[in-house]
């Protein structure tokens, strides 16, 4: 006899609509100064159970936000609450179903990396037993299983990335904050442990908000974004929102554009050359509604213009940055991709 | 290579590969207690040099071997002339106070430099206990280590002695005040010294610095109350009060009111003040550290 699991089976027959998860992060009028210091500034924030990127410049308040959602630091004002645990009353409550990777190199040279993420097991409340079994499993997880005997002294950067990374999740956590996750590693360990952070809130279903400042690695793993700027909230949003940038058309032809700007404007759209460098002679048309494609069609084709290419314009990580934080800061320049 | 599915009740072809997949952990959390007892166990593995190097062993396995030594040594002379003049309770303890602080010097650092200067402490921070639970399990763990030295070789002489007797089952009966004697000795040095130890690591990363700093700490604390304790009048109404000076005068001090009758002439104090004052110090050593590991806010 085959055993079936009712659930199973009755999600796709089921008219119950969808109810989203709860969020894993919700803080209110949450700020923190230090002396003069206004580390943050009156945060209403909502985190999602996914894969969350929290972006920020140097300053903008992201560990200072990591460290008031762990419970290690009490809020001056407003209020926050982990998994549905209060940080200011329930630290423990949270540190015991959050997982954290911190930024900076943390980890005893002179002990196994078994040794040491069994040892971590245990100082979440595992039995001893069970917390060696655990660190063999996530090390064979983030692919240390060969090395795990081996002292951390002799491991290089990407791997002891990789005992951080085991450590914060060999508790089996609901949530793991990942502060800085590939800071000092060469492209391919880069590559790898995106990749790993990708499967844990993906295989593993553990939620995950990964605090950096390198924009590629957020776009490419995460779901929503969050954007600190001076202590504040400036985005918060799902990363596949970010790519409508409100509804201008990008417009390529063949020859000079000038008749069919001066027809488009006459006709009372907005256009203006496009400021993509790599593009010449590419338009940026404000799409204000149908019209627009009909008007472009036929002043394309009234001046014999060939037209290459009409299509939306999609926004990067990238420019939803610059928009917001280099607005803030004031400045609004190019990025390496770094912030 | 594909990976296949581990199987459940048959059994696996040799060599064959299964992807092992993650599990989620079902079991018991024990919680903020547990976490905190794993932290004294592990940090007194640690400090006893217990999965590191051999070099690391051989300070703590020294110090115990030098421990050990008064109690074959006062024994031996025992069985075999049991009415010769050897050393009393008070006189093992004087002598062993010497080897404890070592002990300290060398352990107390291992327990709490490494922490900070590998930045470990974060990770501490950010699991299931606070920052006194982290002050308190090194503490507890500094005094059972202590512990092992200031009265297991000091029961260990109680017990042979003991067994040395005509009537060893009756002797034991007769001198358990001495045994309990030796346990508020051997309990009192040990969180004591282990105290002093800490604090004085929790200043440093460096555990070199660190053994150095105590053990200096200890030998000019020890010069000065002993040259003041000698210099100031002995009728003054605090003279006996001199002996709080130093770490050594005052273990010697409760030795000596622990075992009135014994050579030791130091002060006219009770029991008790030796106590209180000894206690006094283990809470001020505890507050200090916990300045040290205040987050700046």
């Amino acid at each position: 006899m085959i055993a079936v699991d009712e659930r199973t089976i009755a999600a796709p027959m089921s008219v119950v609509p969808e109810v989203a998860p709860p969020p894993v992060v919700e803080a209110r009028g949450l700020e923190k100064r230090y002396g003069r210091h206004l580390a943050l500034d009156r945060l209403d924030l909502t985190i999602p159970r996914a894969s969350v990127g929290l972006l920020g410049a140097n300053g903008a308040g992201k560990t200072t936000l990591l460290r008031l959602l762990l419970g290690l630091a009490k809020p001056s004002a407003g209020q926050a609450s982990v998994l549905g645990f209060d940080t200011r009353h329930q630290g423990i409550k949270i540190r015991e179903r959050v997982g954290y990777m911190p930024e900076s190199d943390c980890l005893p040279p002179g002990t196994t990396a078994a040794d040491f993420v069994g040892h971590m097991a245990e100082m979440s409340g595992l039995p001893s037993r069970a917390a060696r079994q655990r660190a063999a499993d996530v090390l064979y997880q983030v692919g240390l299983d060969e090395e795990r005997y081996r002292l951390i002294k002799g491991f290089s950067t990407g791997m002891k990335q990789r005992v951080k990374l085991a450590q914060a999740i060999v508790h089996d956590p609901d949530l793991v904050f990942l502060d800085e996750p590939t800071n000092g590693m060469d492209p391919q360990g880069r590559e790898d442990m995106l990749d790993l952070i990708a499967r844990i809130h993906r295989n593993l279903g553990i939620a995950v908000v990964v605090s950096s400042h390198i924009l590629e690695d957020i776009e490419r793993v995460c779901q929503h974004v969050v954007i600190l700027s001076g202590g504040r909230l400036v985005v918060s949003q799902p990363i596949g929102d970010l790519g409508d940038d409100g509804g201008n058309l990008l417009v390529r032809l063949d020859g000079d554009p000038g008749p069919f700007v001066a027809r488009l404007t006459a006709a009372g759209l907005h256009v203006r050359p496009s400021e993509d460098d790599d593009v010449w002679g590419e338009l940026v048309i404000r799409r204000d509604g149908d019209h627009v494609y009909d008007a472009i069609r036929d002043a394309a084709a009234d001046l014999d213009l060939p037209l290459r290419s009409l299509r939306s314009r999609s926004r990067s990580l990238e420019d939803v940055y610059l928009g917001n934080v280099g607005v803030e800061n004031g400045t609004g320049g190019a990025s390496d991709g770094a912030v | 290579m594909a990976l296949s599915e581990a199987p459940i009740g048959q059994p696996a072809r040799y060599g064959e590969v299964f992807d092992r997949g993650y599990k989620h952990y079902d079991g018991p959390q024990l919680g903020r207690g547990a976490a905190a007892w794993a932290l004294v166990r592990y940090s007194a593995k640690r400090a006893l040099g217990i999965k590191k190097s051999w070099t690391a062993k051989i300070i703590p396995i020294l110090l115990y071997v030098a421990a050990a030594f008064p109690v074959i040594l006062v024994v031996g002379i025992t069985a075999f002339a049991p009415n010769a003049e050897v050393w009393d309770y008070a006189d093992f303890f004087i002598f062993t106070f010497v080897i404890e602080g070592l002990f300290v010097a060398t352990i107390a650092p291992e327990m709490v430099c490494g922490d900070r200067r590998e930045n470990v402490l974060p990770l501490y921070f950010s699991r299931a206990i606070t920052r006194l639970d982290y002050l308190l399990a090194k503490l507890v763990a500094t005094a059972l280590l202590t512990l092992t030295i200031s009265f297991i070789p000091a029961f260990l002489l109680w017990l042979f002695l003991q067994l040395l007797a005509d009537a060893p089952l009756s002797a034991m009966g007769d001198n358990l005040d001495d045994l309990a004697r030796v346990a508020v000795a051997g309990g009192l040095i040990a969180l004591y010294l282990g105290a002093i130890g800490l604090m004085i690591s929790s200043f440093t990363g460096r555990k070199s610095v660190a053994v150095a700093v105590i053990v200096v700490a200890f030998l000019i604390t020890q010069a000065l109350g002993v040259a003041l304790f000698e210099a100031v009048d002995r009728g003054s109404a605090y003279h006996d009060y001199l002996v709080f000076l130093s770490a050594g005068q005052t273990t010697i001090g409760l030795v000596g009111a622990l075992w009135p009758d014994s050579d030791i002439d130091l002060s006219e104090l009770a029991l008790w003040t030796y106590v209180a004052v000894m206690l006094v110090v283990v809470a001020i050593c505890c507050l200090v550290m916990l300045w040290r590991y205040v987050p700046d806010e």
